[in-house]
This record gives structure tokens, sequence and C-alpha cells, in this order.
């Protein structure tokens, strides 16, 4: 089996998360929204507990974490929630970024279908939005501004405190997706001028299938979303449906691990860096995103000579890596993140992106530079 | 797993000596914190109780949410861990 380095697209699952979730399906199977015996009581408590260890990653209180079904979730009720709110104040100007996620991208393209004026701000070569591309496009009747946290493709750390000065003071609500950075870049998330937040269980060894959306109090007060599906009232009434407590809970285990082993994981990932851009070096291949600005446990290059196709195919037995998002891999589609970043079309085609973590085991960066040799002949 | 009974003592201290946990509620509390042994296997309950302690408050209900944990939150995980 090929050593797994595509840990943008989804994680390995904890030990220890599988032990908790296994306990909520086998045996603790109660109905959190019952709590009228212990099996409904037992499940409510695990969610609370969950809520709170979710919480405390990005120094949020429990009750601002609204479980859903994963960051693309998170960001439509984010994104999509406000609808209402900007037709009634007036308010119909949205801001984001040409390298959002499509999970960003599709429903700001929705709120313009419905009227509202959407305004996609360019990056730099170096994969980072300039924050003052924002501060020259924040109107008084901006509503929302939506800017991820790290780069799926890339892994490029996006500048959240420069953005916070530049909103200190306008009233636009602020959203953060932070499907990459949650639980991996801790201080940049406690930055109490970030409204929303949106997570997923599966990027930090959690679960699949459960995610959150982290709603801020202004003045004691939630951010004004509407639901995007009723019946059933759970989770304030944003997100009804019966929780998965076993994914929630196992979301919370992971959450823990996030918070205490962060710089144990970071630092085995450091170390997995210095062979993979060693042996990528011997290639030639060009980094795509400032190393400097780069999370520890991504690189996103291109091969000179070697399509991405090609090379994902001749590594298969040896290392499993991808080409762009899990969400738009398949789809064949050139990266739009590169595009943006100004890339050239032979760049954007020969680039592949690796992601590993702290479990990942030895690669033999020989084989994968000898496979990749041959190809180019 | 003595980390996260230590952890359990000194919330326990700190609930105790500076804010409102009651004797008769740190008292069982202490019981478990200083019997790891006896709690083996146990540790998630342990941990939901690390939480409630460090959130306890005795106003937990009141208002229109509970926004922290009472001593019915306390006394329940209690139960549990001696089932």
């Amino acid at each position: 089996m090929a050593i797994y380095l595509d840990c943008n697209a989804t994680t390995p699952v904890e030990p220890s998360v599988v032990a908790v979730v296994t306990r909520f399906l086998e045996k603790d199977f109660g109905n959190a929204a019952s709590p009228i015996h212990d099996y409904g009581v037992f499940a409510r408590t695990a969610v609370e507990h969950a809520r709170g260890l979710v919480a405390e990653v990005v120094k949020a209180r429990r009750d601002e974490v609204i479980f859903t079904s994963g960051a693309t979730e998170s960001n439509n009720i984010a994104l999509l929630g406000f609808a209402g709110r900007g037709m009634t104040a007036g308010r119909r100007h949205v801001i984001t970024t040409a390298i959002e996620h499509k999970a960003v991208l599709e429903p700001v393209a929705e709120l313009g279908r419905l009227g509202f004026e959407v305004e996609i701000l360019p990056v730099q070569p170096d994969g980072r939005l300039d924050p003052q591309r924002l501060a020259e496009a924040l109107r008084p009747e901006t509503l929302l501004v939506s800017t991820m946290q790290v780069n799926n493709e890339t892994g490029v750390l996006q500048p959240l405190a420069e953005l916070a000065d530049i909103l200190e003071g306008h009233e636009a609500w602020w959203h953060v997706d932070a499907a990459q950075g949650f639980g991996k870049e801790i201080e940049q998330l406690r930055n109490p001028r970030i409204d929303l937040i949106a997570v997923s269980g599966h990027k930090i060894y959690g679960p699949k299938g459960v995610g959150a959306l982290i709603a801020r109090k202004r003045d004691n007060l939630f951010p004004p979303l509407q639901p995007l599906m009723f019946g059933g009232g759970q989770e304030q009434g944003l997100r009804p449906g019966t929780l998965p407590v076993p994914l929630v809970a196992g979301f919370g285990e992971a959450a823990k691990l996030a918070l205490r082993d962060h710089e144990a994981r970071r630092e085995k990932c450091r170390a997995f860096r210095v062979g993979a851009l060693t042996a990528l070096d011997w290639l030639g291949a060009e980094q795509n995103g400032a190393e400097a600005l780069t999370l520890p446990h991504a690189v996103n290059v291109s091969i000179p000579g070697i399509g991405s196709d090609r090379a994902i195919n001749a590594l298969k037995r040896v290392i499993a890596v991808s080409s762009t998002s899990a969400c738009t891999s398949h789809t064949r589609t050139p990266s739009h993140v590169l595009q943006a970043m100004g890339c050239s079309p032979e760049r954007v085609e020969t680039s592949i992106r690796l992601s590993w973590c702290h479990m990942t085991p030895e690669v033999d960066w020989n084989d994968v530079t000898a496979i990749l040799r041959t190809m180019r002949g | 797993m003595d980390q996260l009974f230590r952890e359990l003592e000194e919330a326990t201290i700190d609930q105790y000596d500076n804010k409102d946990l009651p004797k008769w509620l740190a008292d069982p509390v202490f019981e478990v914190a200083r019997n790891p042994a006896k709690y083996q296997g146990k540790e998630y309950l342990v941990e939901i109780l690390v939480a409630q302690v460090r959130e306890y408050d005795i106003y937990a209900e009141t208002g229109c949410c509970k926004w922290a944990y009472d001593h019915e939150d306390l006394k329940r995980t209690l139960r549990w861990l001696e089932e």
C-alpha cells in the first residue's frame, strides 16, 4: 500500500477517537435530544463535553459551537444564513477571495444570484491575500467578509491578524473557513474579531460527517443567522436534526488532542518536510506558495515536464498524492487557486500537492525521485 | 492517566478554595481524584468531571439558558463513575 500523503483531503483517525466513536455506537447510543433517561442524559453530557473541547481550541464559549456535518455545511450556514439580514438591512455587499474553497465560492455565487454584489479579491503570487485589498474593498454597506485561514491547495497561511485590524470598528460580519487550519494553527483563530469559524472533524484526525460553525457573540448576541433547514430546533435552531453523538464525541476527542499534542505534531511534520523538500528540490520542483508562509504539513509543487495526472499515476504504488483539492480533483478542472496566484498554464498542469501528518510513516524519497526522473527520460 | 487525576484534584482545590464548590460536592470529587487505580477504564467520565468542576457555577441554571455546570451535573457524573 502506498504511503498516504493526502492529509489535506482527509486525515487518518486517531486511535483514541476510534475508541470514543465506538463507545457511542455500541454501548452509549442514546439520543442527546431525549434527556429523559440516563441514555439520553449521557449522550447530551457527551455532546456538551465535546462542545467545550471544540470551543477551547479557539477560546470560544461552549454555547457558541454549533455542530454541523462539516465545514461545507458550516460555510453555507455562515454565508447564506445572512441573506435575510442583508436584504432587510439594505447591506448587500459581500467580499471574499479568489482562492477560497468551492464550499465558500459557490454559496457566495448563490448570494450573487439573490441580488448581492459580490467582490472577489485577487491574491499575490505568494498565495496570500494582500490585506490592503480588503481595506480598499470595504464599504459602509459591506455585510459580510469571508476569508480562509489556510489554503487547502498550497498550505499558505492567510494574514488573519492584519485582516482583523482592518475590520476593527467595521460592522461587517467576518467569516473564516478554517477547515485546514483549525487545530493546526492555534492562535490566529482566537482573535475575537472573527465572528464565524467553519471547521471539520476529519481534517484533525476525527471522523468524517461532523464539523462545527463557531458563531461568536457580539455584545452578548449571536450573529443574526437564519437556518437553512427547519425541523427540531437543535443547535440553537440553526441546525436542526438528531445529533450524531458518536461523531460529535469523536470530534471532541480530536479537538482535545489537537491542543494537547499541537507542538509535538508540528515537530514531526517539520522533520518530514525536510526530506520531502530535499527530494523535490533534486527534481527541480518549483513550490507554489511562499515556503515561509506555508504550514509544516503541506507543500504544492510543479515538476517541470511531468503532468500532474501522469505523476500521480506513476507514483501511486509509492505515495498517494493529489493535484488539487479533494472536492475538485475528480472534475479535472485546472486549479483556480494556482490560476489566481498567476501561475502559468504549464505550471498549473504540472502541480501536485503533498500533505502529511504526525502519523505518516517514513517515505523512501529515492523511490519517488527515481520514478519521476524515469518519466522525464 | 495520573495527569488527568492531578488535573481533577487541582481543579477541585481551585473551585473549593476560591469559588463556590461546596464541601459536600468537593469531597466525593477528591475521592475520585485521589484514587486513580479505582477508576481505571473510566477516564472518559473523569475527563467530563474535570470539565464540569472547572465550569461549575451555582447559578448555572439561571437565565435563559444553561451556560455552566451545576451540582446536578457533578452528582450525576459521580454516580456514573460508581456504576
